[in-house]
């Protein structure tokens, strides 16, 4: 099962405590609340994978808090909490979309056998978002384009650093092409002629991480039909691409640990040892010595991972890059598309190169990509780009931040705070958007 | 400063009347396992201070603090051991608690010699005990569940998932075991 996050909204502290304690030795991730208000403002600050809802709540009940989470976060599920005098406010709480309630005290086997079930078909609903997303991958063809000094640098330690065996951290925000510039490496390297095997650690569901990795043998479990080989035996004498590294469970780094120091792996269900021949890296757009320092990444695998380290720049940092990449994802929609428009608009690509791109190379590719579907002429106009809203187009002003923040908030109204898309228009994940939301206390007003 | 292992005891504590029986194989399975040297003594008398008394049930959460507040400053953890019926304020009952990454935890016997209905291994309930002992002073070493059903730290829904388990810790919670013993300067 994986670990959830869970919010428990109850009234009184000894229960918050108790379930909290509880659930902690599963090692969930639990936050306690009093009071339906606090319930809604850690909503909409974080995403919670269940909310433990009291029905009888001083203040603001628990309908009216299911009704409001149901509005912010449907992907949210809500377990009522009830006591035996209020099991048809329950029964009603999810017909209004509560995922299942409890009657207090809880059998402890009911408790665990639920947040199993809810967990489950998150990973479920993951797992077929995973493989949507991979297929989409797979159809794309991107390289690392740019003149910029920050990123001729770059193109300068890929050239160094390629021809080594050694173990190859890329840090940089999300979207800044982290893995063209591993593909790069392993481009220029000996080991080219190799495979490059990409794993996303942050995007394959808990669960399936190590049958993915490691491969399993005939067998090994009840759905084990035939015997399949992992990443880690297609990265046979290529390059293993671990993107998100920073995502992995303590459990995974306790395995990946094993095959650095010793080179050598087993199918899972299998006894035969497998050659680890790959070299391999890493990417995250989190800070692995903090999190060393946090404890939730180990410090040995850390050690093993960054041995030769750099960052790639955001796009703010690089803006000399803008047009020709501009022009080069305008080629390839318009290509796709089958559409015919020949240029860029002079205000269009004003509008590109005052924006500053949070979502950094994968903003500006979206942004392109939508400008050329929504596009009618033969050039892509500033109207058509949807960093050129109304808000946006007004002289930006104030620090990074403040126009970061403008700008998700401008698209968080424009989508009618729908996150997903919000998120997919700004080139980032919804995660990453809840944690920008929250950083700079974005809510939505009521 | 103690940095041995050896100097420092975990203290299995009999809170009322426990068989004594039970006693020296909970010693040998702790020393195997968390390779600290173990200790008996008895250091509450009752527990009447936890009775719910709507409940007849035992708080446990209220045990397990008198029991850290009783432990000797030698021992690294303590382990209570009670014949009662114990329970947390969210659930009906538990077999045992413990503070997570802390001193103290407890295990109670009342649960654990019921028969199970597919006996497939029906063990006695020292067996039973011993596991559950294990697993919450696991929690102290702040293990967390874990997903192998016959790892000691898996978390067991009913008495046939304690039986179906080992007595042992499973490669990953051994290396987290060994990371947090490492921590506390004792690896």
């Amino acid at each position: 099962m994986d670990r959830a996050k869970i919010l428990v909204v109850d009234d009184e502290l000894i229960l918050r405590e108790s379930l909290q304690g509880w659930l902690e030795r599963d090692d969930h991730a639990v936050e306690t609340v009093a009071s339906g208000e606090e319930a809604l403002e850690r909503v909409r600050q974080s995403r919670y994978d269940i909310l433990f809802l009291d029905i009888k709540l001083e203040g603001m009940s628990g309908m009216e808090v299911l009704k409001k989470v149901r509005d912010i976060d449907p992907d949210t599920s809500v377990v009522m909490i009830t006591a035996y005098g209020s099991i048809s406010t329950a029964v009603e709480a999810m017909k209004d979309g509560a995922y299942d309630y409890l009657l207090k005290p809880f059998e402890p086997e009911g408790l665990s056998v639920l947040i199993e079930k809810i967990m489950d078909n998150k990973a479920q609903a993951r797992e077929a978002q995973y493989l949507r997303a991979e297929h989409r991958e797979r159809t794309r063809f991107e390289n690392l384009i740019g003149q910029s000094e920050a990123l001729q640098k770059v193109f300068d330690l890929i050239q160094d650093v390629a021809p080594m065996e050694s173990t190859v951290l890329v840090t940089g925000e999300t979207g800044t092409g982290k893995e063209l510039a591993a593909k790069a490496i392993h481009t220029h390297s000996q080991r080219c002629q190799g495979p490059f095997v990409a794993v996303n650690c942050g995007a394959i569901p808990e669960h399936l991480m190590e049958s993915e990795l490691f491969g399993y043998q005939k067998g090994a479990f009840t759905d084990a039909k035939t015997t399949k080989k992992g990443r880690l035996e297609l990265a046979y004498g290529g390059t293993l691409f671990l993107d998100e590294i920073g995502d992995i469970t303590p459990r995974m780094q306790i395995d990946l640990l094993r095959v650095l120091e010793e080179k050598l792996f087993y199918r899972v269900g299998g006894t035969q040892p497998i050659e680890a021949n790959f070299r391999v890296i890493a990417a995250t757009n989190k800070n692995l010595a903090q999190m060393v320092k946090a404890g939730s990444f180990r410090e040995d695998l850390f050690y093993r991972v960054n041995v030769i380290s750099f960052e790639m720049p955001p796009l703010r940092q690089r803006k000399d890059d803008i047009p020709l990449m501009a022009e080069h994802f305008l080629v390839r929609f318009t290509q796709e598309t089958n559409k015919r428009i020949d240029a860029i608009s002079r205000e269009a690509m004003d509008e590109l190169m005052t924006y500053d791109w949070p979502g950094n190379v994968r903003e500006l590719e979206n942004a392109i990509e939508r400008a050329v579907v929504v596009g009618k002429g033969r050039q892509i106009r500033a109207v058509d780009l949807p960093i050129c809203s109304e808000t946006t187009s007004q002289p930006p002003g104030g620090s990074l931040q403040e126009v970061e923040k403008n700008h998700i908030l401008a698209i968080l109204n424009q989508t009618g705070w729908n996150i997903k898309r919000s998120a997919h228009i700004l080139g980032i994940d919804r995660s990453t958007l809840y944690n920008k939301m929250k950083r700079y206390r974005i809510a939505r007003e009521q | 400063v103690t940095t041995s292992r050896a100097d420092q005891p975990i203290l299995i504590s009999p809170i009322g009347p426990v068989d004594a029986g039970f006693i020296p194989p909970i010693q040998n399975a702790v020393r195997e396992i968390f390779g600290f040297p173990t200790r008996v003594d008895q250091v509450l008398d009752e527990v009447g201070f936890a009775l719910h008394h709507v409940r007849q049930q035992f708080h446990s959460t209220a045990i397990l603090d008198a029991l850290a507040q009783h432990v000797p400053r030698e021992c690294i953890k303590i382990l209570g051991i009670t014949a009662v019926d114990l329970f947390i304020p969210i659930l009906t009952h538990v077999y045992g608690e413990a503070q997570l990454g802390g001193r103290s935890c407890i295990v109670s016997t009342y649960r654990l010699d019921e028969s199970v209905e597919h006996p497939v291994a029906e063990q006695n309930s020292v067996d039973r005990l011993i596991k559950e002992a294990l697993h919450e002073l696991g929690h102290t070493f702040n293990l967390r569940h874990c997903r192998e059903q016959t790892c000691i730290m898996h978390y067991c829904r009913s008495l046939h998932d304690v039986d179906r388990k080992s007595m042992d810790l499973c490669r990953y919670c051994r290396v987290l075991l060994q990371d947090e013993l490492k921590r506390l300067g004792l690896g």
